[in-house]
């Protein structure tokens, strides 16, 4: 592969790689180059995130908070729950509640592009500290691998995002990709229990 | 309903002296089989008296004892001890223990002893 | 029956072997270095417990044994008696003579001592130091060596409960494997996997059955208890025990543990009168309280009935309308059974007094709540003037229940059999629209009925829970539930068979939903909701 014989000093700074068909790849392979350029960079703190659609924008998930990717398996409807909990899901033999983020955060659909298929979507189980939780999306999420100095850590042009800040970890810039990077933990906290009783 | 902590390395008489006081009402908050676990639960339960074996296999009784008085200096102890330990058991009264029961004992012993106690 | 003479010998048993295998490893090492403190402070320590607890229970050989020994090692840890060869062959053969003793216990045959060892013994606990005097040679009352281990063991409950959960996940798999292998049609496979369902069914009967205790653990503790409380009520009281030697799950036993106290307690206080009023009514003046228990296939039925005053159910019917719980007309045509039911409202109390055992802010809805936590059922039955009779009616076991399956609006469902009272199917004409509710006899008996589609599906603004015409279909299939002394009945699109399942509880966020008790994996490998009989009863209240 290109970038490997790119970085024969053995550092791994701001390498992006990029899984999943998309044209992103691309941008972000270029941007790593860019980054190798700076010779701090190698000293430069990784982050490794998974990127997901919601609505129109892209958001990302620390890897180490997904304990996997799936395709979304029959997911069993709760009546009696709020809407953004689309039911329960056998996963490996553990049932885990399902959520849409679109919904739990009052973020308009877009209609799909033409070359994503409809009737399948994917599942990213995130595992909090007591327990797990499934997040529905429709695309395929992809892996990215970034430099944290592309995260901005306090974003002050977010006024039009319905997501509350706290759960916002950082913006990662990458090229002309704005990636919204989200904390789950601080998403599954007693808030969103609490939220769940109250319906 | 008066909490009272077990500490006693014999499961035997930790399972003697917990059906006596709980038949008679008590509620019994924790069992320890050894001076570490004694000093742990008598800080987190807080009891209204403890029942102290002294010959424990990590401490001693007496330490415990101590170890005890001297973060919880109200702290109601009564002494378990068997025939032989009269030494021991001099030292424990000194150190602020408030009485003794000698092993084997009759139930009618221990509820008096704890009894007489509590009320102190 | 296991008495609590049976269990202190267990016990005992079992720690004193521990001990004498801990006293052979330790005299061992002993022997090595002689001068280890730790190890002469150990072995000091088990003598005087084994010595200790062999007197307590009265196995006097045994204490006296060990007293010889722990004199011994006494000495030799205060450098009184030396660690010599001779001086260790004796107490070898002493702690021998200990193993022997322990384990005769529960055989018939009686051990005898060799006087020549006991002579020994004494001999190196008197003679101190001086050495002149000869040891006898002991002869070895055991040649042949026999290691035994205790055929008792103790176990932690939680232990118990991962074996449990295992067994459980065990269970939804092979319930999976068996309805793939009647899918591929098999023959090899199906023999396989019915050969599976049988092991597991036994492996499930056999943890079940390990973790049960006998009731009587719990029903022992109660003479002493309903002493106290009526020796300080100034009430005479004789209390009847039987069918202690039931037998159920103990962490239900745990559970139930304060409600029951709770419910003798209220048993004393108000319900059985003061000697001199009994003597009034014409009742004898000792008070009579019957604690029982007795199997009911898969539950377990414990009864509390007193003979004292009853419960005056125009008094709780005054307090109920006082507190809103019901309106002054509705009230009056409530029947008793019903009545009851608000003695577990939160906070509901007709005690006027606070004294030492009872009242203490501490209502009947917590009784209510350890119950429903287990999926048991609590009734009243009460007579003025008779008395009361508190009937609990508790799964024998937590994990494994029966359970009837069904579905609506495609989603598969499930609710426990404790809580079910019967099935029916009815004609939508026998259904009647009686305010915003739909009511239908059901075998002489007036009971609410709801279409379960609409109180769970339709949006809460638009729900008409009274309205006939939201019915799909003309025969209705309806479920009978009974929760609180109510009867209701849950009309449902499909009713499947009756199945034991195993509840997996809600994993985090979901389990602060109380509609659901958990959730079951079907043998297709769908998930079926368990619902919970009283917040679905409740939620309909809520709604109505």
């Amino acid at each position: 592969m290109k970038e490997k014989t790119n970085k024969k000093e053995g550092t791994d700074a701001a390498e992006a790689t990029v899984s999943g068909p998309d044209k992103a790849a691309e941008t972000a392979l270029a941007s790593a180059k860019e980054g190798q350029a700076s010779p701090e960079a190698a000293k430069e703190e990784m982050i490794h995130l998974i990127v997901f659609k919601l609505g129109a924008e892209e958001y990302g998930i620390k890897i180490d908070q997904v304990k996997e990717v799936t395709v979304t398996p029959s997911v069993t409807r709760m009546p009696r729950t709020p809407d953004f909990i689309k039911g329960v899901a056998n996963i490996r033999g553990d049932i885990i509640a399902i959520m849409n983020l679109e919904e739990r955060f009052g973020i308009r659909s877009v209609p799909l592009a033409n070359d994503v298929n409809p009737h399948i979507t994917y599942t990213l189980v995130i595992e909090a500290k007591e327990y797990s939780i499934g997040v529905i999306v429709r695309e395929v999420p992809q892996s990215l691998n970034l430099s944290m100095t592309k995260i901005d850590k306090t974003p002050s042009f977010l006024q039009d995002i319905n997501i509350h800040e706290n759960y916002i970890e950082g913006i990662a810039k990458v090229n002309n990709r704005l990636i919204i990077v989200l904390d789950m933990y601080k998403i599954l906290t007693q808030d969103e229990i609490r939220e769940l009783k109250s319906n | 309903m008066k909490r009272i902590l077990i500490v006693d390395d014999s499961f035997y008489m930790r399972t003697m002296l917990k059906n006596m006081l709980t038949d008679a009402g008590y509620e019994i908050v924790g069992e320890a089989p050894n001076g570490q676990t004694a000093l742990e639960l008598a800080k987190e339960t807080n009891p209204d008296l403890i029942t102290l074996d002294v010959i424990l296999p990590d401490n001693t009784g007496l330490d415990v004892l101590k170890g005890i008085k001297a973060e919880q200096p109200d702290m109601k102890i009564v002494i378990v001890s068997a025939v032989g330990q009269e030494v021991i058991v001099n030292e424990a009264l000194e150190n602020g223990a408030l009485s003794y029961i000698v092993k084997p004992f009759s139930e009618e012993k221990v509820l008096e002893v704890v009894k007489k106690a509590l009320e102190e | 029956m296991k008495s609590r003479e049976q269990e202190y010998k267990e016990i005992f048993i079992a720690e004193a072997l521990e001990y004498f295998d801990a006293l052979n490893r330790l005299i061992s090492e002993l022997e090595k270095k002689p001068q280890d403190d730790q190890v002469l402070a150990e072995i000091f320590r088990m003598l005087h417990n084994l010595k200790a607890n062999a007197k307590a229970i009265g196995y006097l050989q045994i204490s006296d044994v060990s007293h010889k020994l722990e004199t011994a090692f006494g000495l030799i840890r205060n450098k009184e008696l030396s660690f010599s060869d001779e001086v260790v062959g004796v107490l070898f053969d002493g702690i021998d003579l200990l193993g022997e003793l322990i384990k005769s216990i529960d055989s018939e045959q009686q051990v005898e001592i060799d006087p020549v060892l006991i002579r020994n013994l004494d001999i190196i606990v008197d003679s101190l130091s001086d050495s002149t005097v000869e040891l006898a040679k002991v002869q070895k009352f055991s040649t042949s060596r026999n290691l035994t281990l205790s055929d008792l063991i103790y176990i932690q409950v939680k232990k118990l409960d991962h074996l449990m959960n295992l067994v459980g996940e065990l269970i939804i798999d092979r319930d999976r494997i068996l309805s793939l292998s009647r899918e591929l049609d098999n023959d090899e496979l199906k023999m396989v996997s019915s050969h599976l369902y049988r092991i597991t069914e036994d492996l499930q009967y056999s943890v079940m059955d390990a973790r049960l205790v006998s009731i009587g653990t719990l029903f022992n503790k109660f003479p002493r208890v309903v002493r106290d409380i009526s020796s300080a009520e100034k009430k005479e009281v004789n209390l009847e025990l039987s069918g202690q030697d039931i037998q159920i799950d103990r962490n239900i036993l745990q559970i139930m543990t304060d409600s029951l106290l709770h419910l003798v307690r209220n048993a004393i206080t108000h319900g059985i009168e003061k000697p001199e009023l009994r003597a009034k009514a014409g009742k004898p003046k000792a008070g009579s309280l019957q604690l029982s228990a007795r199997s009911d296939r898969e539950s377990v039925i414990i009864t509390l009935t007193d003979d004292g005053k009853g419960i005056d159910v125009a008094k709780v019917k005054k307090a109920a309308v006082e507190r809103h719980l019901v309106a002054a007309d509705v009230a009056d045509s409530l029947p008793d059974s019903e009545v009851y039911s608000f003695l577990f409202e939160p906070g509901f109390s007709l005690a006027k007094e606070v004294t030492e055992f009872s009242g203490r802010g501490v209502g009947l809805d917590v009784v209510k709540n350890a119950i429903d936590s287990i999926g048991g059922r609590i009734r009243i039955e009460s007579e003025k003037g008779k008395g009361t009779s508190f009937i609990l009616q508790l799964p024998t076991s937590i994990a494994v229940k029966g359970a009837l399956l069904f579905e609506i609006d495609s989603i598969f469902y499930a609710i426990p059999l404790i809580h079910t009272d019967s099935v029916v199917a009815l004609d939508k004409d026998e259904l009647h629209e009686v305010g915003e509710v739909l009511v239908a006899d059901i075998k002489g008996e007036t009971v609410t009925v709801v279409y379960l589609d609409e109180l769970l599906n339709m949006e809460e603004s638009q729900m008409r829970l009274g309205d006939k015409t939201r019915l799909k279909g003309q025969v209705q299939n309806i479920i009978i539930v009974s929760y609180n002394n109510r009867k209701l009945g849950l009309i449902v699109d499909k009713l499947y068979r009756q199945q034991d399942i195993v509840v997996k509880p809600l994993s985090k966020p979901l389990d602060s939903i109380d509609l659901y008790g958990g959730v079951t994996l079907l043998g297709t490998g769908k998930v079926c909701l368990v619902l919970d009989v009283p917040a679905i009863t409740k939620y309909f209240v809520n709604k109505r």
